[in-house]
């Protein structure tokens, strides 16, 4: 469904980026994972980007040139990436916010650091989230990221530019997630793939210009043809990380006949459930909205629980027949947590299917196979 | 059973006593009379329990798991267990020294080192793990988490009345309690803090994420006062600070025999046995006995050292080895010294000290702990190394790779590279579970160390680190 407008703006991107930093504007990098408030950096004048590659085993290789293979094989093809240097976006950026959550991006972060080419801010996640003093935690990091990013930009970052970031993001997620909802019909207008692109488009593509495709997207889609058959069984995806080039496991589902009508995933899509309060104070709102008004990714403290109650929510909202679960081999807490999760998805009784994934062709046939059998048991079910 | 028990610390009235406990302990544990025949050798073949010493610190080890598994049978009300949580110790001496209801233990090094090295019997304990969330293979969870996983799965220790743990190092242990409470009920607490010192802000940042974390500990003796109903006010932590001091300072100076003897005094091996005198939770009566046994292994090692006695020949190569020495398998260590390389020193023990240290106890641990190796992003620990290198004047690196572990594994090949290029000095890279003797090939790793003591020896004289 990827809508030609932004087709060609995402490939005129780097160009267009690589023009704003001749101009003197800053790029700054950051990893997936919504813990990095874009409001910040809008505000500050400069450009976010976020790095959500994954899916090819290139980097993956070069990767283990630093870093061991049980990491999981998203983080090392961010190592990978930067020692290939054949993606523009990781070779322009001025500044790279880390934010400390998995261990496995943690170290990415670190190997980065120890290069020491480029300037990192590594942005403190309190794993718990739920304290008082560690909502001031985060609150003071932002702070403390704001005046990095003055001193890099030369830009004074006022209350009022991030009050207007935040309802700029706030409008950015409010259309994803009405787009997202318009998945709940019986006859959705498009699929897992149409919007885990469109929500990656949204990390790298000019911000006012997404707004505008997501404006037009959402008016159009009424009108579309549905993406599957109505008897297509409705699936839920849950997993760690969904990255920008790894679409093979939709791609399988879609050819098997099923039809991903939501997904859980924490790195690789943007989190537009809740918007950001933009009354008071912005720094303790971006802290609460980035730190507390969510669905704590597996690798919180205290989450197991949270995480499946959030889910059984989607399964009713979105009349869920199916979950498939999607790890990334080396996923020590997703891979933990889908154990609990098969046994939770037994008792209500609704199918699941753990896939793991090293981005390789070798297990995709094996993939193919299991995900077939599955929809033709969830079939089965329905019947 | 009684030689066993001779090499572990027992004699005379305190075995004949201790005896029918540990035998009900042993029998619940699965160890049979031919495991003790079989662990009775490998006591006399892989530690040093020729010295008093060491078999002190082995009858307390016994005497911690031997509690843990009759806990219940003893009577104790309140059971509770630290996994993963330095300073754990701290705040459980205070409350056992309280209430002779609590038996608080640290898991699982005293499981690992008898279960384990002694007695090579963790496997079924993995692998019920493995049955679980913790499974085998690519994924490379931690053998450490598949152990208090595997032991409480099995019932070889009683069900706590309050797990807690920490996520300062890793998610694996915190998930896996989250995961022992949703699934078996268990109570739970964590605490935290944030690894996102950057090098260029240290101290600040380390007195940032000390002041995070003591005030997350804080919340977890909280819930201790829920749990058990006994309030562990600061001047009791402080007392328990300072009554153990004496035992941490002895370690030091433990330590310091293994750095500077030639020949090394010991093997390497037995450092374990040290290593988790500090995790063990002693109450106010019993930390003498800790000290003592601590006091006893340093007079031992200082008279071996000034009559130039040791495990290795005098001017045998000075490796550091990365981590500490395997948990569960003392072959592995065993066998650097049987083919004549002396492992002086681990990085475990190198730290930094960039900050004074506070007033507030509940800081002060934590400082002690993020001073530690381990705690440090990749660059700041590859610094410490390449230093520790250069004050040991070490001659190569046994660069042990802990593959159930993200946060150390991440280092590895990085230290591997900095220490090659600004030490010259040969390394020799080694992948393991440091808790799954399963994940190991012993000839494999012995021919491994031979080309590595040949590049030793080709570099002898030219190799000393400046």
């Amino acid at each position: 469904m990827q809508d030609e407008r932004l087709a060609r703006h995402l490939q005129d991107r780097p160009a267009q980026l690589r023009e704003a930093k001749e101009n003197g504007t800053k790029i700054i990098g950051y990893f997936p994972g919504n813990y990095v408030p874009e409001e910040l950096i809008i505000a500050a004048g400069a450009i976010p980007i976020c790095l959500i590659n994954g899916g090819d085993t290139l980097p993956l290789e070069a990767s283990l040139s630093v870093i061991p293979h049980i990491f999981c094989p998203f983080a090392r093809t961010q190592i990978g990436e930067r020692l290939l240097k054949r993606n523009p976006y990781y070779d322009m950026i001025d500044m790279f916010v880390a934010p400390i959550t998995c261990q496995h991006l943690k170290k990415a972060a670190e190997i980065w650091e120890h290069y020491g080419d480029m300037e990192i801010f590594k942005l403190g996640v309190p794993h718990q989230g739920n304290n008082d003093f560690e909502l001031e935690y985060f609150t003071d990091r932002l702070r403390v990221l704001k005046e990095r990013l003055q001193i890099l930009t030369g830009n004074k970052i006022t209350d009022e530019k991030i009050t207007g970031a935040i309802n700029f993001y706030n409008r950015m997620k409010e259309l994803l997630k009405q787009i997202s909802l318009l998945r709940r019909s019986s006859s959705p207008p498009l699929s897992s793939a149409d919007f885990l692109k469109l929500n990656h488009a949204s990390y790298s593509a000019d911000p006012a210009f997404m707004v505008d495709t997501l404006e037009s997207v959402y008016r159009g889609l009424p009108e579309k043809q549905p993406v599957t058959r109505t008897d297509a069984p409705r699936l839920l995806l849950i997993g760690p990380n969904i990255s920008d080039g790894d679409y093979k496991v939709l791609d399988l589902v879609e050819e098997a006949g099923g039809n991903i009508v939501i997904e859980e995933v924490y790195e690789g899509i943007r989190y537009y459930w809740h918007t950001i309060d933009s009354r008071g104070d912005p720094f303790e709102s971006l802290a609460r909205g980035y730190l507390q008004d969510r669905v704590p990714p597996a690798f919180m403290r205290y989450s197991t629980r949270k995480r499946l109650d959030f889910v059984l929510k989607l399964i009713a909202d979105f009349n869920v027949s199916g979950v498939i679960w999607y790890e990334l081999l080396g996923c020590e807490t997703y891979d933990a947590e889908s154990y609990y999760f098969s046994r939770k998805m037994e008792e209500q009784k609704i199918p699941m299917l753990i896939l793991e994934s090293d981005y390789g062709m070798a297990g995709v046939g094996q993939m193919k196979i299991r995900i077939e059998a599955f929809i033709e048991m969830v079939k089965g079910g329905l019947e | 059973m009684e030689e066993l028990l001779k090499l572990c610390g027992f004699e005379g009235d305190e075995a004949a006593a201790e005896r029918p406990r540990i035998g009900r302990a042993f029998l619940k544990l699965g160890i049979s009379a031919e495991d003790i025949e079989r662990g009775t050798q490998r006591l006399s073949r892989y530690y040093a329990t020729e010295l008093q010493g060491i078999r002190k610190i082995l009858r307390l080890l016994v005497k911690n798991m031997v509690n843990t598994v009759l806990a219940r049978e003893d009577g104790k009300t309140k059971v509770i267990y630290g996994f993963m949580i330095p300073g754990f110790s701290v705040f459980t001496s205070a409350l056992v020294s309280l209430s002779q209801e609590i038996h608080a233990a640290y898991l699982c090094p005293q499981f690992q080192i008898i279960l384990g090295g002694i007695f090579d019997k963790m496997s079924p304990v993995l692998e019920a793990a493995e049955g679980k969330w913790l499974k085998s293979g690519m994924v490379a969870h931690c053998g450490n988490v598949k152990g208090l996983v595997g032991l409480l799965v099995r019932d070889l220790i009683p069900r706590p009345d309050l797990l807690i743990t920490s996520g300062l190092l890793c998610e694996t242990a915190p998930k896996s309690v989250d995961l022992l409470h949703e699934l078996y009920g268990i109570p739970e607490c964590c605490y935290d803090t944030c690894q996102d010192r950057e090098a260029g802000e240290y101290p600040a940042a380390t007195e940032r994420i000390v002041s995070l974390a003591a005030k997350s500990l804080r919340l977890v003796t909280r819930k201790i006062h829920e749990e058990v109903g006994i309030e562990i006010t600061d001047d009791m932590l402080q007392d328990i600070l300072n009554a153990r001091q004496g035992l941490c300072d002895t370690l030091g100076r433990v330590d310091t025999f293994m750095q500077q003897g030639d020949p090394l005094p010991i093997s390497a091996n037995s450092q374990i046995l040290w290593d988790y005198m500090g995790a063990l939770t002693f109450s106010k009566e019993n930390t003498p006995e800790a000290i003592d046994a601590i006091n006893t292994l340093c007079l031992e090692l200082e008279e071996r050292v000034s009559q130039g006695v040791g495990e290795v020949e005098k001017g045998a190569p000075r490796i550091l080895a990365m981590l500490p020495s395997h948990h569960t398998d003392p072959r592995q260590d065993h066998i650097v010294g049987e083919l004549g390389m002396a492992i002086a020193s681990t990085d475990r023990i190198f730290d930094t000290s960039d900050m004074k240290m506070p007033e507030d106890p509940y800081e002060q641990m934590i400082l002690d702990i993020m001073r530690g190796s381990l705690f440090h992003s990749a660059q700041r620990r590859v610094s410490l190394v390449i230093e520790g290198c250069r004050r040991l004047h070490i001659e190569g690196l046994l660069n042990r790779c802990h593959i159930g572990c993200r946060t150390v594994t991440g280092d590895a090949l990085l230290i591997k590279e900095a220490v090659s290029r600004e030490l010259d000095i040969p390394v020799l890279f080694q992948e393991r579970d440091d808790f799954d003797s399963r994940v190991y090939n012993h000839e494999q790793f012995k021919r491994n160390l031979e080309v590595f003591k040949t590049m030793l020896k080709s570099r002898s004289g030219e190799a000393r680190v400046p």
